[in-house]
């Protein structure tokens, strides 16, 4: 990894990049507003927005590739229009999100290019530099295809190449527009994670990422860009939040950790059926109310939850979708005072679902809960399904009980019948 | 298709040569391998051979060389102006017409002729058609310059305006031209090397040798250009700058090149798409391999028009143009069914 560590020179005062009262107008319209941006060495700085939100303006100005309107650059404190064209790429490489263009050159001619910088008029590329080429080839992973032509490799593999070009640049800030775009996971990681190693070791990398849970899981850092402006800018679990997004990108949006990671990822919940005014109550645990609660929730139901054990899957998903929710500490025992302050949400619902879930001392309230619905139904779980279970005879007691006054359907007869009573219009449905 | 580039190099130097013997020794007049040797020698101011008789001394000195050595500089010049247009705008069509050097060229060339300066002096058709060829791109160049940028897609609008005013006042100045001096013009527009003595070579040689080398000496910069103006620039090419030098040199490269020979086409098409197919895209091999080819080709050219039928000569203009023509189109066919094939 020694191409990665050539910090000899770096003054260590000054920001590898610093951005002040960026303007970039187009016609009238600035397509870029006041931005402020200060990149330190190590950053991984991604920057996200959505489409027109001026991400590939912006990283174009701060690579030199566009001159300001008002505001200036700095790389290492020197103004990046001051500098000449070599000086410059010499400190900063771009790569631009295009790589489709036409290129009638070898593999090994395109990543050359990315010394140019670095060689004067007279001087030829020399076996270092085909050495440091080869390298940064075998880093991509594409050992050995250097004699390819670029015009018949894949889309995906072009932008692979011109990834290494960048490498072979040599410079302390990369600049990154949409690097993976056109790349399956596999090659998107690797990319991503030689940006990390290249942060790591003390350079900068500045990249535009549309796809938010990458974005959260590799940068050490996220720009949040709205119409030009920085709407929110700091560690990725500071900027990827439901509300901010909702509002930026005008979807609904789900923020909940990666379970491997523990970075947050982002979907986008599915344009929400015309909402519906029939509320819906539902008893989970364990997990079992998580798929109910999605289907319920597309379907445009009012929904509630309860009462739920904190960190329960049920209980982080109806946290995340902003539910009405009565919960307990994790592992400990529904009081009676719990059922009390939670039977208000049964008790207002037109429908209590009782989900499939075992049954222990801990949480035996849940089933004193569901006997105060006005209309219950219990979840015969399939066989993939968590299965009820009960730990001590006051719970199978009270279970008989329940039974005698609700409907016992499985997971799909629940929906479909809901929907069903919807589309007759019966009741509230 | 692909050859070893120095197998290339080494095949077109030896042409070069071989064309360069022929043209003096084929004409009107044939001359034996041995004369050529022994001006050639005697030349040098080496006694090998007997010196020449004073006729074919002349013929040779006066009449063949300066004329193959004008058709050499032309065609090297025009070739490699045409490697430059293409690498700039990234398309194989590009050849410094788009700059409007040959309707200006025209234009002075017919303001000349009608003018009567022609026949005054044997310099005064080829400084007008420079100063035509040069006053055209100007325009072109400031009209499709602003703050600081010039977008290679206004040079092509630009240029095709002005080309097709220059075309109108030429066609208007004809109108009213007597009928040789009508014939004149015409006879200027098949391109041709005939009477071509020292005086244009060495009118010529001083802006295009150091031209050609010039030019060459971006060959880097021009494999860049094909990453794109924003990639070219990412890597430290400082675009605008050099953009504006290629164009103006070609354009004064091209003018001067057209000045002697009058239009001949194709060459700047022609000769770097059939090297580039050989030697592959860098610049840095395919200028100095056009270099060579150019020189090739046209010399060639002529040495076919004066032997199809002597005593008569065919104009260079319209031999390079009867071969490069299908081969234009034979070019069109091929890209359009690349596309067809790609869609």
């Amino acid at each position: 990894m020694s191409r990665f560590s050539n910090l000899s020179e770096s003054s260590v005062s000054s920001p590898f990049v610093e951005a002040t009262g960026l303007v970039w107008t187009a016609g009238q319209k600035r397509i870029i507003d006041s931005v402020d941006l200060s990149v330190e060495p190590g950053e991984l700085v991604g920057v996200i927005g959505p489409n027109g939100a001026g991400k590939t303006t912006l990283l174009r100005l701060i690579s030199g590739g566009l001159n300001p309107t008002l505001g200036e650059v700095r790389l290492r404190g020197h103004r990046i229009g001051d500098m000449s064209a070599r000086e410059r790429a010499r400190q900063v490489a771009y790569m631009s999100q295009d790589s489709s263009q036409a290129l009638p050159f070898t593999v090994m001619d395109v990543l050359l290019m990315g010394r140019y910088p670095h060689l004067n008029r007279f001087e030829h590329e020399t076996a270092v530099d085909r050495g440091r080429a080869r390298e940064a080839l075998a880093a991509v992973g594409m050992q050995g295809l250097e004699n390819r032509i670029m015009n018949q490799l894949s889309g995906g593999e072009r932008q692979l190449v011109l990834f290494a070009k960048a490498l072979v640049q040599d410079t302390d800030v990369l600049v990154l527009d949409e690097p993976s775009s056109s790349l399956d996971i596999g090659h998107q990681d690797r990319i991503f994670s030689m940006a990390q190693d290249i942060a790591r070791f003390g350079r900068t990398v500045i990249v535009s990422v549309h796809n938010l849970s990458v974005a959260a899981e590799y940068c050490t850092r996220l720009v949040l860009l709205e119409n030009g402006t920085v709407a929110a800018s700091g560690l990725p679990e500071a900027v990827i939040r439901s509300d901010l997004l909702d509002r930026v990108y005008a979807v609904r949006t789900l923020v909940s950790p990666n379970l491997a990671t523990g970075s947050p990822t982002v979907t986008v919940v599915p344009g929400r059926a015309r909402s519906r005014t029939a509320r819906v109550h539902l008893i989970g645990g364990a997990g079992s109310a998580v798929n109910l609660t999605r289907e319920l929730y597309r379907m445009g139901y009012q929904l509630s939850g309860g009462i739920a054990h904190e960190y329960d899957s049920d209980e982080k998903l109806w946290r995340s979708l902003a539910l009405p929710v009565e919960s307990v500490g994790a592992f400990s025992r529904v009081s009676d005072e719990d059922v009390a302050r939670a039977s208000h949400l049964v008790e207002e619902a037109d429908v209590t679902i009782l989900c499939s879930f075992p049954v222990g001392t801990g949480n035996l309230g849940n089933l004193r809960l569901a006997g105060n619905a006005r209309r219950l139904f219990i979840v015969n779980p399939g066989p993939d399904e968590v299965q009820r279970d009960f730990f001590s005879g006051e719970a199978g007691e009270a279970f008989e009980h329940l039974c005698s006054r609700a409907t016992m359907l499985g997971y799909k007869d629940i929906v479909s019948m809901l929907a069903a009573e919807a589309a007759a219009g019966a009741g509230q449905f | 298709m692909k050859a070893q580039p120095a197998l290339v190099f080494v095949a077109l130097s030896v042409l070069v040569l071989i064309a360069v013997v022929l043209g003096v020794c084929v004409g009107a007049v044939p001359i034996r391998l041995v004369s050529v040797l022994a001006a050639a020698a005697h030349g040098l101011g080496l006694q090998l051979f007997p010196a020449p008789d004073p006729t074919t001394a002349i013929i040779i000195g006066q009449l063949r060389l300066p004329r193959v050595v004008a058709a050499l500089l032309v065609g090297c010049a025009l070739a490699v102006c045409g490697v430059i247009m293409q690498g700039l705008f990234r398309n194989p069509m590009a050849s410094p017409e788009i700059l409007g050097v040959s309707a200006g060229g025209s234009l002075g060339a017919v303001i000349a002729i009608t003018a009567g300066l022609a026949g005054a002096s044997q310099l005064l058709l080829p400084l007008f058609t420079m100063a035509g060829a040069l006053v055209s791109t100007t325009l072109i160049y400031l009209l499709s310059s602003s703050r600081g940028t010039t977008s290679l897609f206004f040079i092509i609008i630009a240029g095709m305006a002005i080309s097709a005013l220059c075309g109108g006042v030429t066609s208007g100045l004809l109108l009213f031209a007597r009928q040789y001096e009508v014939s004149q013009y015409v006879f200027w527009t098949m391109g041709g090397l005939d009477g071509r003595t020292w005086q244009h070579v060495l009118f010529s040689a001083p802006v295009l040798v150091p031209g050609v080398l010039a030019l060459s000496l971006f060959s880097r910069e021009l494999n860049l250009f094909s990453l794109g103006e924003e990639g070219a620039h990412s890597l430290g090419v400082s675009v605008e700058a050099v953009k504006r030098l290629l164009l103006a040199l070609s354009a004064i490269v091209t003018g001067v090149a057209i000045s002697v020979s009058g239009p001949v086409g194709f060459i700047g098409l022609l000769v770097p798409h059939l090297l580039r197919m050989l030697i592959g895209p860098d610049h840095r091999r395919l200028i100095p391999a056009s270099a060579l080819g150019g020189g090739l080709f046209l010399v060639v050219c002529d040495l076919i028009g004066r032997s199809i039928a002597p005593p008569f000569e065919i104009r260079v203009g319209i031999i390079t143009a009867v071969i490069g023509s299908p081969y234009l189109l034979s070019l069109v066919l091929r890209t359009q069914r690349r596309a067809a094939s790609a869609r």
